[in-house]
């Protein structure tokens, strides 16, 4: 039988319990309920690294509400944000801005998202979703239920639907090596290649009009959302950053070899079809949204982890360093060659390009044999 | 206090036998093997590549499931315990020790307390003096902020160890804990095996220097092509026929003046004799 009372020495010996010294670099949250200690360990430098993220996403979100062929204030963008002002600024920032920002926001996030989760669990920096082919599995289905091969489901269901298949090959090509090394990658590749030429050839026999339509899956654009694809993708990015949440703390243990892992009692192989999963489905959401822009899978997570400390994954300020880069990229594109429009998917292949560059060219990562 | 020695070994085989490789490619390494790690002791386990030493400790640690037989950690199927509870009696020292870039002795060696924590328990007084208590046992208290990057392979080794130590386990396996190892780096870490068997854990690991072997296990388990052909105390088992049979080289075996430990001296391949 538990007691329930309890009496003041153990609530002292509590008291005192609670305030042990956390590690250098962490600040320890430490709570007794019940009688039981509880503590989390918040890292400092993460902690930072994410919250100024959110304050630079916070400010190109209203940049990206202020700029294009209406120039507002920030006071009239954030008035027309909120219903007051000119009926013409409340139509402009609500109507045409927003929308585009949440997709952008939303869209940067999933795709940095994923990438990181790959990267941890292939333990390999150049394993995102857009290098091994998983962008265009899920853009050639796309493409297909928009062009029309008898195919009559929506892009987000077609784009997890091809997802998971360029996946479930890459991962049979590369049977026994399962998510490592560069196997996975170079099988990940060469299925992405095939998938790319899929998606041409669907553009090719179809009418003019059709692939019109279709053309923005095929280079990345947020100017022509669908907003079915949008509502999916926010229904997949909300329950997903929970989980990624939650995965954190085993994504830290997914560092280590194998050996290691499970030696400290770590379900390596669960956690990892749990990681993979949801990079895949995150992926798959964002491509129906955007097209492939994978590219931010590698950039994002590649600016979280020059930023955010080295004892962890980086998994929520990859999203939040995503969501910077796609709504910068896209406000570029807007107003680089202002009335035209450079869609978003050929500005960070052009920004992209260099850091897959400099990725595979730098100094390979000293690691202990 | 009982003396290890009269505890019951708390690692045991049952008639294992394990096999690599899928469908056609399936090889078998190990067949109906039975081996007990004598309490307190530490057990050296050496033979010639390929002979399934490897192979067996990956089992013991329950990273192999066995095709037959079974591996009991005290008295139970190790592969039905849950993967936390295995990581709370038993530590491993794989060869493959990759960890992340950048990392510290002291972060790596709070990675040992993962077993004993939880998403809302991340870090207790004990964790906090359970590291410190590693941090000296592997006298690596001042080199507890230096990236594991920024060290030498022994102070290396013995930051792993000391996360094997932080994981509070009655029973520690180690993978070749010295191979690619000076000499003096190679002391360094066999002398920490010694304390932590004088604090009372099992150890067992795999050698490839069979002298060392001789030298710093109480108990020696020879194994070839999956076998165990010699088990017991290293001056009391190891033979010029035992090195012939598992290395294929002659050798005149003399006794340690030091320690008493045997030898290998006037090493020449078995084909030599007849010249």
């Amino acid at each position: 039988m538990r007691t329930r009372t309890l009496t003041p020495p153990v609530n002292l010996m509590n008291r005192r319990h609670t305030s042990v010294p956390p590690p250098t670099g962490t600040w320890r949250l430490g709570w007794t309920l019940a009688g039981r200690d509880y503590a989390v360990l918040i890292d400092r430098r993460a902690c930072f690294a994410s919250l100024g993220l959110l304050v630079v996403l916070l400010a190109i979100s209203l940049l990206s509400l202020c700029l294009g062929s209406l120039a507002l204030s920030p006071r009239e963008a954030l008035a027309g944000l909120f219903g007051h002002g000119a009926p013409m600024n409340v139509f402009v920032v609500r109507e045409l801005r927003l929308a585009r920002l949440v997709a952008g926001v939303a869209t940067g996030a999933a795709f940095a998202l994923s990438g990181c989760l790959m990267q941890t669990l292939a333990r390999n920096r150049l394993a995102t979703p857009g290098i091994v082919g998983i962008d265009n599995g899920a853009t050639a289905f796309a493409v297909a239920s928009v062009v029309g091969v008898g195919v009559s489901l929506s892009p987000p269901p077609m784009a997890l639907a091809g997802a998971a298949t360029a996946t479930a090959i890459t991962f049979a090509l590369a049977s026994d090596v399962g998510t490592r090394g560069y196997r996975f990658i170079v099988a990940g590749i060469g299925v992405g290649a095939v998938f790319g030429a899929l998606t041409q050839l669907l553009m090719s026999r179809v009418a003019i009009d059709a692939a019109n339509s279709a053309y923005p899956w095929t280079v990345g654009s947020l100017n022509a959302r669908d907003d079915v694809a949008l509502t999916w993708l926010l229904c997949g990015l909300a329950p997903g950053i929970v989980v990624a949440c939650y995965l954190a703390r085993a994504m830290r243990i997914l560092r280590f070899s194998d050996a290691v892992a499970q030696g400290l009692g770590h379900r390596v192989r669960a956690c990892r079809y749990v990681a993979l999963a949801l990079s895949v489905a995150l992926a798959a959401l964002a491509v129906a949204v955007a097209g492939p822009v994978g590219l931010v899978g590698l950039i994002g997570p590649e600016i979280a982890r020059q930023l955010s400390s080295h004892r962890g994954v980086p998994l929520i300020a990859s999203a939040l360093a995503g969501a910077v880069v796609m709504v910068a990229a896209d406000l570029v594109g807007r107003l680089l060659l202002a009335p035209i429009e450079v869609p978003v998917g050929i500005v960070t292949a052009i920004v992209g390009a260099p850091f897959l560059l400099w990725i595979l060219l730098r100094p390979a990562p000293r690691f202990q044999s | 206090m009982n003396s290890p020695a009269d505890m019951a070994p708390p690692l045991v085989t049952r008639q294992l036998s394990l096999s690599y490789g899928r469908g056609n490619a399936r090889r078998s390494v190990i067949d109906a093997l039975d081996l007990q790690l004598p309490a307190g002791q530490v057990t050296a386990i050496v033979g010639p590549n390929g002979c399934g030493k490897s192979t067996l400790l990956a089992s013991l640690a329950r990273l192999h499931a066995p095709d037959a037989g079974a591996v009991l950690l005290d008295g139970r199927d190790i592969q039905r315990l849950p993967a936390r509870e295995v990581a709370r009696r038993l530590a491993l020292l794989p060869q493959d020790t990759q960890a992340p870039e950048g990392l510290t002795v002291a972060e790596l060696i709070r990675f040992g307390r993962q077993p004993h924590q939880g998403l809302l328990r991340q870090w207790s007084a004990e964790d906090r003096r359970v590291v410190e208590e590693a941090l000296t046992a592997a006298d690596l208290h001042a080199l507890a902020d230096r990236p594991l990057e920024a060290m030498s392979g022994g102070q290396r080794q013995r930051a792993w160890i000391a996360m094997a130590i932080a994981q509070q386990t009655p029973l520690l396996l180690l993978d070749e804990p010295t191979s690619a190892l000076d000499l003096g780096h190679q002391l360094e870490v066999f002398e920490l095996i010694r304390e932590l068997a004088a604090s009372g854990k099992t150890l067992a690991m795999v050698v490839h220097d069979l002298v060392s072997a001789c030298r710093f296990a109480d108990y020696l388990v020879a194994m070839l092509e999956g076998r165990i052909v010699a088990a017991g105390k290293p001056s009391e088992v190891v033979t010029a026929e035992l090195v012939r049979e598992l290395y294929g080289v002659e050798c005149t075996l003399i006794q340690d003046p030091a320690t008493g430990s045997p030898i290998l001296t006037n090493i020449r391949s078995a084909g030599a004799r007849a010249n």
